[in-house]
């Protein structure tokens, strides 16, 4: 008793030791800093005010568009077979490791002023919501297809035998099956929002700003710490109430139900052509149609263009964003798995699990600084960073598989004698390791991509693909835009020969969820 | 996974002791700062030393992040404190003046013992093929840039988040003054102004020489320039052109300074120096697209699509750091609420 009880506090010491020394000190460090400066009274102001609820409003806007479009998408592939069909899923998580700048460029090549369609949507309303299906749709989407595929034939067959149709299984069966793991996607895709660096403000334009780049600018250019703190301190307890909301509904949600799962059927009728194709269309538009044209753009910059790739300066980038990613993995799947094994019964570790989402990025960077000054522009807080903003994913997903997990499995491993790390490891593991290669997918994606990175301190000899990419973006000539688009179809294929790598399809005819 | 912890743990303390070996100047810089391999290579082959550069953001974020660690400083040179910024570093307390051992022919001085480097304009660029195409006649005010001619045209970096959206602001300030300034971004705004987060954003995706669909942008008077000298077929004139308005041209000065209270100081004060060589200032045109403080060094001849502006706008050092976070979030009142 007094061992399993023991086990998870002592697991829990690693990731909230990280976390403490990684994001709470350093916030509270910089907020010190600020103590003694006077402060005006924000909430008086109307402006503060209107941004805080507008970055609500909007995040709440994208998950609901995400979703609107998300769950067909995803019931859809977790149903149906066709060729492709695992491409696809790995596919999807490309739209994840673009830089919001060159997904923008992608945006408006296709439907900006002098767009491929001929349909110019710059500054009206659809720009942005286009922008916030390119990236939040695509979480959506394997969420919630992790979660369909979780829907035992059993059930949905007793639903069918008793009168329902096709549309109440849906609600009665197969959507509360789903619902623990479409909801963390759904907590992430606001919290994203909320901080709110996406696309859809570069597209939107600064009036569409939310309040984190207010505080951007309080912390970066005023270095004025009391107001920070404030606005800092009112956007993490909205993102701590979404995160810790999410924490409870996801337990309470958890129904491990593992038997036959729904076998896929192949899209052999018309119907199920039509659905197919519907939804491979909508996530072509969203997702796909964006990244074609930053290649094809690559393309058109021909040879000249394509020179790029054999500069020193590449090279040395590539490199850099393969060791930085590897290093970061490592850590990551240590935090990942340590946090998830001790959040599995504690509310407050679930919630925890998305503290990296939740503080503000530039208010960590500059902490760090401050808290660490011997160690800035050091590999190793460089790598920290990196594994920092990239173990929740392993956490998330981790998490909704080992829920997944009938407890009379285990008990049943414990009564024939297996110890406690036996049945883990015999039992539990393997049921949920694809959950594990997910989420390393998914850290491996953001540790390409890595946006927030940018704000700590660096070198230039560690510079990687996409800061290179943003170098280029940096200064005027269709040369750098070239340069750009080259090597955002270079981060394109690593990334995509990364997924491949990590997500593999099991080998395992469980009928689960394969791809 | 074990393996890849310890190498990751190697890979870390390598990363420490390398740096122990030999003595090292840390030079904390912008983003955009770039100067040839081969002349740092010169440098640190000729002083042996081992220099480290360190990226700390935009210029402001730079300084800020300075401020924050003077009691323990990160670098021990910065580069990239302009005249916008030069007041509050001194102020601060993180610059040790410095005279630097060539301060003759010099075109640009900046105040308080920081050592300029390059100079340039910040302003308004336009794209020729839009205007010629729609026969519409350049603006010739800022007042012009208000009417319905011009609705939707304009595009500016947030002065809140860029260097140049500030430059430009601080502009319009000294020559409207604070008043006349805030009618015409109120104006300016109901005639369709857009506010991009950076430059990159702006060039990039609003700009209708790129992505976009407004032929004027806030830039530097050197960017036509870059584009001649960044496009493969080296067209005979630049695809974009500079609209000196009276009231919207900045001259932005950059400087390097040595950090109160940074390690190495004989090797420090040399870096300084080397900025100003003749070698680091024949460079810098290309590499930064400013132009260099020495007068006798003469930029590459690409910068002749960049002619300088006869006139400029720009608040003194002092004005520029007393004011600006005041004009910032009067700005975003007028412009964004």
């Amino acid at each position: 008793m007094l061992r399993t009880r023991l086990t998870p506090a002592a697991l829990a010491l690693l990731p909230l030791a990280f976390l403490g020394l990684m994001a709470v000190g350093p916030v509270l460090r910089l907020f010190a800093e600020g103590a003694g400066q006077p402060s005006a009274n924000l909430w008086a102001d109307d402006y503060l005010r209107w941004r805080l609820l507008w970055s609500v409003l909007q995040a709440a806007a994208s998950c609901l568009a995400a979703l609107l479009a998300g769950l067909p998408v995803a019931w859809v592939l977790a149903r149906f077979d066709f060729p492709g069909r695992a491409l696809v899923l790995r596919l999807l998580m490309l739209p994840f490791v673009m830089p919001p700048l060159v997904a923008g460029i992608g945006v408006l090549a296709l439907v900006g002023p002098h767009g491929l369609t001929g349909v110019d949507l710059q500054d009206t309303p659809w720009l942005l919501l286009y922008g916030n299906l390119f990236y939040n749709l695509p979480l959506v989407v394997r969420a919630a297809l992790d979660g369909f595929a979780q829907v035992p034939q059993s059930r949905l067959a007793a639903a069918r035998t008793l009168g329902a149709g096709p549309w109440r299984a849906f609600w009665r069966v197969e959507l509360p099956t789903a619902r623990p793991w479409i909801l963390p996607a759904l907590c992430l895709v606001f919290l994203y929002c909320f901080s709110g660096f996406g696309i859809a403000l570069l597209l939107g334009g600064q009036r569409y700003a939310t309040v984190e780049v207010e505080i951007y600018s309080l912390v970066a250019y005023e270095l004025n710490l009391a107001d920070a703190a404030l606005l800092a301190y009112a956007t993490m307890t909205i993102s701590a109430l979404t995160a810790l909301a999410y924490a409870l509904a996801e337990r309470r949600l958890a129904q491990p139900l593992r038997f036959e799962p729904v076998a896929r059927t192949r899209a052999a009728s018309l119907w199920s052509r039509l659905a197919v194709a519907a939804a491979l269309g909508l996530l072509f538009f969203c997702g796909g149609a964006p990244l074609l044209a930053v290649l094809g753009r690559a393309l058109l910059a021909g040879r000249a263009g394509w020179v790029v790739l054999l500069e020193p300066d590449t090279v040395a980038a590539l490199w850099n964003t393969t060791r930085f990613t590897l290093m970061a993995l490592g850590a990551v799947a240590v935090l990942g798995v340590a946090h998830a094994l001790a959040a599995r019964r504690s509310l407050l570790m679930r919630a925890l699990g998305f503290l990296p989402f939740v503080v503000s990025s530039v208010c960590v960077a500059f902490g760090l600084l401050l808290l660490y000054p011997a160690y800035t522009a050091s590999l190793g807080l460089l790598v920290a960073s990196y594994a920092f903003l990239a173990y929740p994913f392993v956490t998330k997903n981790l998490l909704s598989a080992f829920d997944a997990v009938p407890a009379h499995l285990a008990e049943a491993a414990r009564t024939l004698g297996a110890s406690p790390a036996r049945t883990f490891w015999r039992v539990s593991w393997p049921l949920a390791r694809e959950g594990f290669a997910r989420g390393m997918a998914f850290a491996a994606a953001t540790a390409v991509g890595e946006f927030a990175v940018t704000l700590f301190l660096s070198r230039p000899e560690w510079t990687t693909l996409t800061t290179l990419i943003y170098q280029h973006l940096g200064r005027p000539g269709s040369a750098n835009l070239d340069a750009a688009m080259v090597l955002a179809a270079g981060l394109m294929v690593l990334a995509l020969a990364a997924f491949l790598v990590i997500d593999r399809p099991a080998r395992a005819t469980r009928g689960g969820e394969h791809a | 996974m074990k393996l890849s912890c310890r190498t990751f743990l190697a890979l870390a303390l390598a990363g420490l002791s390398l740096n122990a070996l030999s003595a090292e100047l840390r030079v904390i810089t912008h983003s955009s700062f770039a100067v040839s391999k081969s002349l740092i290579a010169d440098f640190e082959r000729q002083n042996g030393v081992k220099v480290s550069f360190i990226k700390a953001g935009d210029a402001g974020e730079m300084l800020n992040k300075l401020i924050l660690t003077r009691a323990q400083p990160v670098a021990d040179v910065a580069f990239g404190l302009d005249n916008a910024l030069v007041a509050r570093a001194v102020e601060a307390g993180v610059v040790e003046p410095y005279t630097p051992s060539i301060d003759r022919d010099i075109r640009q001085q900046l105040p308080g013992g920081v050592v300029s480097v390059d100079y340039g304009y910040v302003t308004l660029n336009y794209d020729k093929a839009w205007f010629e195409s729609r026969k519409l006649p350049l603006p010739r005010t800022l007042t012009d840039l208000t009417r319905p001619a011009y609705k939707d045209l304009l595009v500016v970096e947030n002065p809140a988040t860029s260097s140049p959206g500030l430059a430009f602001l601080a502009a319009t300030v000294k020559a409207l003054g604070e008043e006349g300034a805030w009618k015409f971004w109120s104006a300016l705004r109901a005639n369709g102004v857009k506010v991009a987060k950076g430059w990159s954003e702006a060039y990039y995706t609003d700009f209708s020489k790129n992505g976009g669909a407004r032929p004027l942008v806030v830039s530097y008077a050197t960017s036509p320039a870059a584009e001649v000298f960044y496009d493969k077929k080296k067209p005979a004139e630049s695809p974009t052109g500079n609209l000196f308005l009276p009231g919207g041209v900045f001259r932005q000065v950059e400087g390097v300074a040595l950090v109160k209270g940074g390690a190495e100081r004989e090797a420090a004060r040399k870096f300084v120096d080397f900025l100003r060589s003749e070698a680091v200032q024949k460079d810098l045109p290309t590499q930064m697209w400013m132009y260099p403080v020495r007068e006798s060094v003469t930029p590459d001849p690409v910068f002749r699509h960049a002619e300088k502006p006869g006139f400029d706008n720009t608040p003194d050092e002092r004005t520029l750091a007393a004011k600006s976070r005041a004009w910032v979030a009067r700005w975003t009142r007028v412009v964004l609420k």
